[in-house]
């Protein structure tokens, strides 16, 4: 059947690309909530998908990673994420801004793209929590410095290895398209 | 930096924002729920396959680091099973005329009405907001919403709050979100177990609304009251503290849940009870 689909050899990369794409967010999920649920660090639920979405997003552009940043807030909200209508705006409108922040005024080296993922998860946190607090009150305000900033700090851990096996992965048709 | 985004990327902005609209509204109004259906089942697989690894790898662990220390804890349960089989034999008396009691009362045996549907967590939900599980069964196995968990000693976990064909979503008691009619066991006060997750007293339960001169003592236990969703006398914890609420008119206190939440792998639905 695939003789039939009249594709280019840079067409067939894309899709390598951004399968692989899928399915580090789909493993990255996995570690989340099967393991990393389960295992907190000085009380805080790791999250590392958030800035795996910031990864991808400023390596693709704001374009198509921007529609990458969507499917996979979406798919991860849909997963059964707590607040996770909320995520879906703020990671990708985040993420987007981080691309063309970088792509504008920083570059696209580990520094910058780590600095947005600690933003946009920062936000995307505290968003949540803003809510948690007020409709109605169900988290107590000293959690924020107690869980939230620790949880977001430790969760940056995952971003030099995001980085590494994004830039490897962006790195697919690069060469044939030149 | 407004120049550098492109028309593409504001649509897509837009796009986002309206979709967690969307999201919002369709969970507001839990009609929508065929997005979740579908990226649920279609999850179900991978993370059970994931948390069957993860406890294959708990396994060898164990095996490998804690053998001795279970070898000494096996050494201390044979001599404590040889002291609890003399109290078994002085107890079976007992038991006999506690039996012949409860049918002078016409009492029937606990729980024979209970029907069970098993199930294994496959993953736990991500936020340090909510507690609260997935499990690898769903609606083909006839649990729904509004079923209670308990662990194989009758403790309650939590209650299913969403379900699917081949998962469910069980928000465990520990959440603030839920609410249980319960009773002190020793003296029969009644009030309601609450969630105390993230609101200062994290691992455990509030049990609000009880009398002001109520006596309570520490490892009490604590029981459901029984209603149309939890049968009566499931284990719920057992209390640690109490004080004045902040009215000063009221009672509250603090419970130690029953079920180890952090240890549980496998949790038992109750499908069927009898109401009365």
């Amino acid at each position: 059947m695939l003789k039939y689909i009249h594709l280019t050899k840079l067409q067939w990369l894309g899709i390598l690309k951004w399968s692989l794409y899928g399915l580090l967010t789909l493993a990255v999920l996995l570690l989340q909530t099967v393991l990393l649920s389960q295992l907190p660090v000085l009380g805080a639920k790791l999250a590392p998908l958030p800035a795996l979405i910031v990864c991808v997003c400023v390596r693709e552009g704001p374009e198509k990673g921007g529609v990458y940043a969507i499917a996979a807030a979406l798919f991860w909200c849909l997963s059964g994420a707590d607040f996770g209508n909320l995520s879906v705006a703020v990671i990708p409108i985040g993420a987007m801004l981080s691309a063309v922040l970088c792509r504008a005024v920083l570059t696209l080296r580990f520094l910058p793209t780590a600095l947005c993922c600690l933003a946009v998860c920062l936000v995307n946190d505290s968003a949540i929590f803003v809510f948690k607090l007020i409709l109605p009150p169900t988290v107590a305000l000293d959690n924020y410095w107690r869980v939230l900033l620790p949880g977001v700090a430790l969760s940056m851990a995952f971003v030099p290895v995001h980085y590494a096996l994004v830039k490897l992965i962006s790195r697919i048709g690069v060469r044939d398209a030149l | 930096m407004k120049k550098h985004l492109s028309a593409k990327t504001k649509w897509l902005i837009v796009i986002a924002v309206l979709l967690a609209g969307l999201v919002t509204v369709t969970a507001a109004m839990k009609t929508g729920g065929w997005g979740e259906q579908a990226v649920q089942s279609v999850l179900t697989p991978f993370r059970s396959a994931a948390s069957a690894l993860v406890r294959q790898v708990e396994r060898y662990y164990d095996y490998i680091f804690k053998y001795e220390s279970l070898q000494a804890e096996n050494e201390a349960l044979k001599a404590q099973i040889v002291a609890m089989e003399k109290d078994v034999r002085s107890a079976d008396s007992l038991q006999r005329e506690n039996e012949r009691l409860h049918q002078l009362l016409g009492l029937s045996a606990d729980h024979e009405d209970y029907q069970f549907a098993s199930a294994y967590i496959i993953s736990w939900v991500d936020s340090n907001w909510k507690s609260a599980f997935t499990i690898g069964k769903g609606t083909s196995s006839g649990i729904h919403e509004g079923l209670v968990a308990v662990t194989e000693y009758g403790q309650v976990v939590g209650l299913v709050t969403e379900a699917g064909t081949n998962w469910a979503t069980i928000t465990t008691v520990l959440d603030s979100a839920l609410g249980i009619s319960a009773t002190v066991a020793s003296t029969g006060y009644n009030g309601v177990v609450e969630g105390a997750l993230a609101t200062g007293s994290e691992g455990l339960l509030r049990m609000n609304y009880l009398p002001t001169d109520s006596v309570l003592r520490n490892n009490d236990q604590v029981l459901t009251t029984g209603s149309t969703v939890y049968p009566r006398g499931l284990i719920i914890g057992y209390i640690t503290d109490a004080n004045f609420d902040q009215t000063g008119v009221a009672k509250y206190a603090l419970l130690r849940p029953a079920a180890d939440l952090d240890d549980l792998e496998q949790v038992f639905i109750i499908t069927e009870f009898n109401h009365s």
